[in-house]
């Protein structure tokens, strides 16, 4: 009944600092589950990018061997090829795998430098400058000098680790690593670039030399720890993830494995359950905001009494009735929960553009988690549109309490006197 | 056959324990165009017996036919259609929503009536405003009316949808004596251009004199009913 709806909308200007309250509770909730929603999903994006850039690529190839010791960074677990026929042909039957847009290889190894006081630890990472300027963001965060260039005895550091071991950019240092024979070597590098970022490890721990420099001081010619994959989105590694273990399958050398980057992170599925887990306090919190809203509709209707029993003494059914409280209530839903996703929307697009540091919070643990202290919120429409849809239907459903109420009044009351 | 007919009604209250009886038998036959009072001191059982009249409520015991049909037969939401259709009612604080106007809330009623083109409509409720002595109001919201000017919206709602019977209960009790009169002489008007059947409740003995019939009720029952030719009334 139209008049019905027509009604109800002009009800809520009868008490409107109660309405205004109502949805203002409503807005505020509604904003908060965008916000929080939108963070949430800014962090899992966060961290499965950087998990992707400096761990696992989408897909790792990677002995089975070298992975249960991947802490250690051994260098006896080399991946060399198909039956030890070399790197290259390997990198080259991975990138023909339909999905696979690019192969870069990583040679991980452990090294200290000797300060005056201390032997600080480090990781080294040869890598093909190129490539990782290409899929990672160590262009941003190359904030003095460049990246190594191949060929060259150099190496780029962070920040951190430059002031551990008390250099600069341009300096010399001598570091000392243990090659694949077990042998301890020690090279002078001259320091090319420095790096800065939100990344405690490459802040602190890691710094890159060229593949084929590593290969060679290593003893690892033709051969790396780890080979990453990479795919147009992240998206498409459940696509194309059987093809490259098919691939590797078909050259009958077991000692591979292929995996996803969710199978290598700790983090990402726990991150995933969670954001299933955060829906349930998404439906907490707005249904504490519907305690203001129920309370205001029972005033209401208690106000309302004579009203309610002379419309049923009209002949108003009880289904008209609710239906009618029902509407009220679901329209200060609809007001005060659009309210709530644009304002959400307005504050996560701002977020996401300056960003939200939480890096002080986090200052004592340890680096080698691979995250970035800066989350970036997603600001989607349709997070919005989750909390505009949840807070409509939550209140609605909420109504139904006061509307009951009303719809069981007796039409003898609309007598009463008074 | 007559509009109504009630023999025996008997309603008891329940309050906690104690059993209140409202009425204690009452028998009372009410024929078409009457334009009845119910009169009686308060706490006799006006309202409640206009209660039962109205399908408002059910008798304790006691079978009520109305309009041939025998109300106890019927359900909430068949009682509900024959308040729909068949009875209107005015109430002594008016009972007028706010936040509509004249207009609306007489049209409030014939919305709810399956009968009249949307044409129609428009055209009866500012027919039935002008017919209460509100033409020109029909915009006005309650709070922008005076109370007996509310009590005619109230008579015009209950009349739009050409119902066989309307109550009133104690109709002029919020209203000086001057205005009260006012509006007895509207519902007299109606109830003679129309033929709509009226019964009232009053304790007010100037309210009475419009009645033709006039039923006194004491301790809920029926001590007096007494018919009066039409030159005894007051105009
Ligand atoms: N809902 C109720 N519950 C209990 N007692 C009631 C109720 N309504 C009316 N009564 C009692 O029934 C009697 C008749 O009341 P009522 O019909 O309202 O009288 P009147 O309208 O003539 O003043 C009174 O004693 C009143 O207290
Ligand atoms: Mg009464």
């Amino acid at each position: 009944m139209f008049f019905l709806s027509k009604l109800a909308f002009k009800n809520l200007f009868r008490s409107k600092s109660r309405t205004i309250v109502s949805m203002v509770a409503i807005a505020f909730a509604v904003m908060i589950v965008v916000f929080a929603k939108g963070l949430i999903e800014g962090m899992i994006d966060s961290v499965s990018a950087d998990h992707i850039h400096y761990n696992s690529g989408h897909i790792k190839v990677i002995d089975e061997d070298y992975y249960k010791r991947e802490r250690l960074l051994t260098l006896h677990y080399p991946v060399d090829g198909f039956d030890g026929q070399g790197l290259e042909e390997m990198i080259t039957a991975l990138e023909s795998v339909e999905g696979v847009e690019m192969v870069i290889p990583r040679l991980k190894f452990g090294a200290m430098v000797s300060t005056e006081e201390e032997l600080v630890a480090m990781n080294g990472w040869g890598v093909n400058p190129e490539q990782e300027l290409a899929f990672t963001d160590l262009e941003e965060f190359l904030v003095e000098g460049r990246m190594v260039a191949p060929g060259q005895q150099e190496v780029v550091m962070g920040t951190d680790l430059l002031e551990k071991i008390n250099c600069r950019v341009g300096d010399k240092v001598t570091i000392l690593f243990n090659t694949a024979f077990d042998s301890l070597r020690g090279i002078t590098f001259r320091i090319v670039g420095r790096l800065e970022s939100g990344l405690k490890m490459l802040n602190e721990i890691v710094f890159y030399l060229p593949l084929d420099q590593a290969q060679k001081l290593l003893y690892l010619d033709d051969q790396t720890t780890e080979l990453l994959l990479v795919t147009a989105d992240k998206k498409l590694v459940p696509e194309v993830l059987p093809r490259v273990k098919s691939l590797l399958a078909e050259h009958g050398d077991e000692r591979y494995q292929a995996l996803s980057y969710r199978e290598t992170s700790d983090l990402i599925p726990l991150m995933d359950l969670s954001a299933v887990i955060y829906n349930f306090i998404y439906i907490f919190l707005l249904s504490l905001s519907c305690i203001v809203v129920v309370n205001t509709m029972i005033m209401i209707v208690k106000d309302r009494t004579k009203e309610i029993g002379m419309m049923s003494a009209l002949g108003l059914e009880s289904k008209d009735i609710l239906q009618l409280f029902v509407l009220e209530g679901a329209i200060m839903g609809v007001i005060g929960s659009l309210a709530g996703a644009v304002s959400g929307y307005l504050m996560n697009s701002y977020l996401a553009r300056v960003g939200f540091d939480y890096g002080e919070a986090l200052s004592g643990i340890s680096s080698d988690l691979i995250f970035n202290t800066m989350i970036y919120p997603v600001s989607s429409i349709e997070v919005s549109i989750f909390a505009f849809v949840l807070g409509v239907v939550i209140v609605t459903i909420a109504c139904l309490i006061p509307a009951r109420r009303a719809a069981r009044l007796e039409p003898t009351v609309a007598m009463r006197e008074g | 056959m007559a509009l109504l007919e009630m023999q025996g009604i008997t309603k008891i209250y329940n309050q906690g324990k104690i059993e209140v009886p409202a009425l204690r038998g009452v028998d009372l036959t009410v024929e078409a165009g009457e334009f009845t009072t119910i009169f009686g001191p308060s706490g006799s059982g006006k309202t409640t017996l206009l209660n039962m009249i109205g399908c408002l409520d059910k008798p304790t015991a006691g079978r009520i036919t109305f309009d041939g049909q025998e109300l106890r037969e019927l359900d909430k939401k068949a009682l509900a259609m024959v308040r729909r259709y068949h009875v209107g009612f005015v109430f002594q604080s008016y009972n007028l929503i706010p936040v509509l106007t004249a207009y609306e809330n007489v049209e409030f009623a014939i919305r709810l009536v399956n009968k009249y083109h949307k044409k129609e409509i428009r055209d009866r409720v500012l027919q039935i405003l002008d017919a209460v002595g509100l033409a020109g109001l029909a915009g006005r919201k309650p709070n922008e009316l005076s109370g007996g000017q509310k009590q005619r919206v109230a008579i015009a709602r209950a009349l739009v949808k050409e119902p066989k019977l309307i109550l009133a209960d104690e109709p002029s009790a919020n209203l000086d004596s001057k205005t009260s009169e006012e509006v007895l002489q509207v519902m007299l008007k109606m109830n003679q251009e129309l033929g709509t059947t009226f019964i009232f409740s009053t304790h007010d003995p100037r309210v009475m004199e419009y009645a033709r019939r006039l039923i006194e009720i004491r301790d809920g029952l029926i001590s007096k009913d007494q018919r009066r030719e039409s030159e005894d009334v007051s105009d």
